[in-house]
């Protein structure tokens, strides 16, 4: 108790304000729904709940890395940015969302209320301390996301997503959850500071032991992040799913996942023995492949939705070689890439839902001569796309330099050979879509309805930080620069 | 006298009769008692490890937890089923293939 006492508030606070948020915005909605609006207000309680969150988190930036409540959770730089990535996702989605004719009036607030609860469960994760509070952190994030995915409920896809998504999840969280009870058993404890010692006086027979229910709980990381083999069921759920809800999977679940499994590779792997050699393989393995079968599924795709779902396994594969090389360089370059990422999937979810919503599809189709009737909108998802795809100046191009600089550093030759490839194989289907906007004839020369004024200024507001981070992208990379990013 | 591998061995069959469920059941509720079968899985394993290896309470804790959070996951996967079953009059799991390549 007086543990808990000493604790500094100031450590926890953003967690604290989030829960409080999702019992304020319930309540808002339970006592003032207003049928038929857009629920403004509702939004309006949310965003000032997210940007306090984020003030608090930038303000816990500098300090020094602490363990709270009995070791269950740690709080570190590396942690808050984590954890800032998803606020701000959260708050991109959670606009898109009030804009979006993809959910339903009526079912605005419960969005909300959603992603906010998402988004404590991803925060939980970013800085889990011992297994306990990693599996609440997972199944916090899943057990919201399903409900999420079927928000549509008169839609019979997104009804089959969210059930194949709660099927799915259901299997693999069991599955990590029987690597981990092993886990206990050969180690004694769930707390990471008292068994990572342990790993590396295993002789023989227990360390494959210990490596198989590592294998096991890779099942459930591997989920959350859709790493190969455990992807399939991401490009159903995010074509069945309502856009915004889309939006919102492809940065909060994905970071706080990633978030996860780079705190458990550097604590539990960071040394030389066999484990870790083992694991560093696996790793490469996963990353090479998730690339490729994201990469390569992605070029035949005429739903745009799930050409982004597939794209952004790959780009899952580009992260996991931050985590292969096991040092602080590669965990900064992941920091950078989730930031790049961001800000470029919500503008391309963006213009997609806008168009979504005119014509009811999301087949590249109708992107058919967006540059003759909207110049400003279509130069914009060039843009996202050209840095989506890696090409400079632009931040998606700093990003995946980062993470090739490192992986070329540690000598893995192979791995960033297979990283290049994915690019060009990238570039093609990004520039298939581009030359749908630029070079095809439209139909109709009508403007959009769904570019309002306001719409148009977000999306060029969103599109900016693509190209200022490519430009003054050392800035960032030096925003954590003194602090030390982990308590180990 | 019962043994740690006595209940090692009931959950390692647990795991795979719920995986064998998962796999071979085409009603998804039976899918989700295949789940629960995992689930349960692991939390023999957490309570039998906390009795005969570790001597700590954090097995039995975890299992709690396991408990409380299966539960939570068997409503909303139950409360999605019905959505389906309300949308496609069946809970057959080959009847979902409206999404596909």
């Amino acid at each position: 108790m007086i543990d808990i006492l000493k604790l500094s508030v100031q450590l926890y606070a953003p967690e604290l304000v989030c829960v409080v948020l999702m019992c304020l915005l319930l309540v808002a909605e339970a006592m003032h729904h207003e049928e038929g609006t857009d629920r403004t207000k509702v939004y309006l309680l949310a965003t000032l709940g997210l940007v306090v969150t984020a003030g608090l988190l930038i303000m816990n930036l500098g300090a020094a890395p602490s363990a709270a409540f009995y070791n269950a959770v740690v709080i570190d730089s590396f942690g808050t940015l984590m954890k800032l990535i998803m606020v701000l996702g959260t708050l991109g989605a959670l606009w898109l969302a009030h804009s979006s004719k993809d959910i339903y009036s009526n079912l605005k607030s419960e969005f909300a209320v959603m992603a906010v609860g998402t988004l404590i469960g991803g925060m939980l994760l970013a800085s889990a301390n011992n297994m306990l509070t990693l599996y609440l952190g997972i199944e916090i994030l899943s057990i919201l996301s399903y409900v999420m995915t079927s928000l549509k409920r008169e839609d019979s896809t997104s009804t089959e997503a969210g059930m194949k998504y709660a099927l799915y999840g259901g299997l693999t969280a069991g599955v990590m959850l029987f690597g981990m009870s092993h886990i206990y058993g050969m180690l004694g404890s769930i707390q990471f500071a008292e068994i990572v010692p342990k790993v590396a006086e295993l002789q023989g027979a227990d360390q494959i032991f210990l490596m198989a229910s590592f294998l096991l709980f890779f099942a459930g990381l591997g989920y959350k992040i859709s790493a190969f083999p455990f992807h399939m069921w991401s490009p159903d759920v995010y074509q069945g799913a309502p856009i915004p809800v889309t939006a919102f999977f492809a940065i909060v679940p994905k970071m706080a996942g990633m978030a996860v499994l780079i705190r458990v590779s550097h604590l539990f792997f960071a040394g030389d023995g066999a484990l870790s050699v083992s694991w560093v393989g696996l790793l490469h393995v996963v990353a090479a492949l998730t690339m490729t079968v994201g990469n390569v599924t992605a070029i035949g795709q005429d739903s745009v939705k799930r050409l982004l779902a597939f794209s952004s396994i790959g780009h899952v594969g580009m992260m996991i070689m931050g985590v292969v090389v096991l040092n602080e360089v590669g965990t900064r370059a992941i920091i950078y890439y989730g930031m790049a990422y961001l800000f470029m999937t919500l503008v391309a979810f963006w213009i997609t839902s806008v168009l979504n919503d005119t014509y009811g599809t999301d087949s590249q189709a109708v992107f058919r001569g967006l540059i003759y009737r909207h110049p400003v909108m279509a130069i914009m998802m060039s843009i996202v796309l050209f840095s989506l795809a890696g090409m400079p100046p632009f931040s998606g191009f700093v990003a995946k330099f980062n993470i090739l600089s490192v992986v070329i550093e540690k000598k893995y030759y192979g791995l960033a050979f297979i990283a290049a490839l994915n690019s060009v194989v990238g570039l093609y289907y990004y520039m298939k879509l581009i030359k749908e906007m630029v070079f095809s004839k439209a139909e109709t020369t009508e403007p959009v309805a769904g570019f309002t004024d306001s719409t148009r200024v977000l999306i060029v507001a969103l599109t900016i930080p693509v190209v200022m981070m490519g430009i003054f992208w050392d800035g960032l990379m030096g925003l954590s620069g003194g602090a030390k990013l982990f308590l180990q | 006298m019962i043994s740690l591998a006595s209940y090692l061995v009931i959950s390692m069959i647990l795991f795979v009769v719920g995986l064998m469920v998962m796999i071979a059941r085409k009603n998804i509720v039976a899918i989700l008692l295949g789940i629960e079968l995992v689930l349960n899985a692991a939390a023999l394993n957490f309570v039998a490890y906390s009795k005969f290896v570790t001597n700590n309470l954090d097995g039995h804790i975890f299992a709690l937890f396991i408990i409380v959070v299966a539960a939570a996951e068997a409503a909303v996967g139950l409360a999605i089923v019905i959505r389906f079953f309300q949308l496609k009059e069946t809970i057959h799991i080959d009847e979902a293939t409206q999404l596909r390549n």
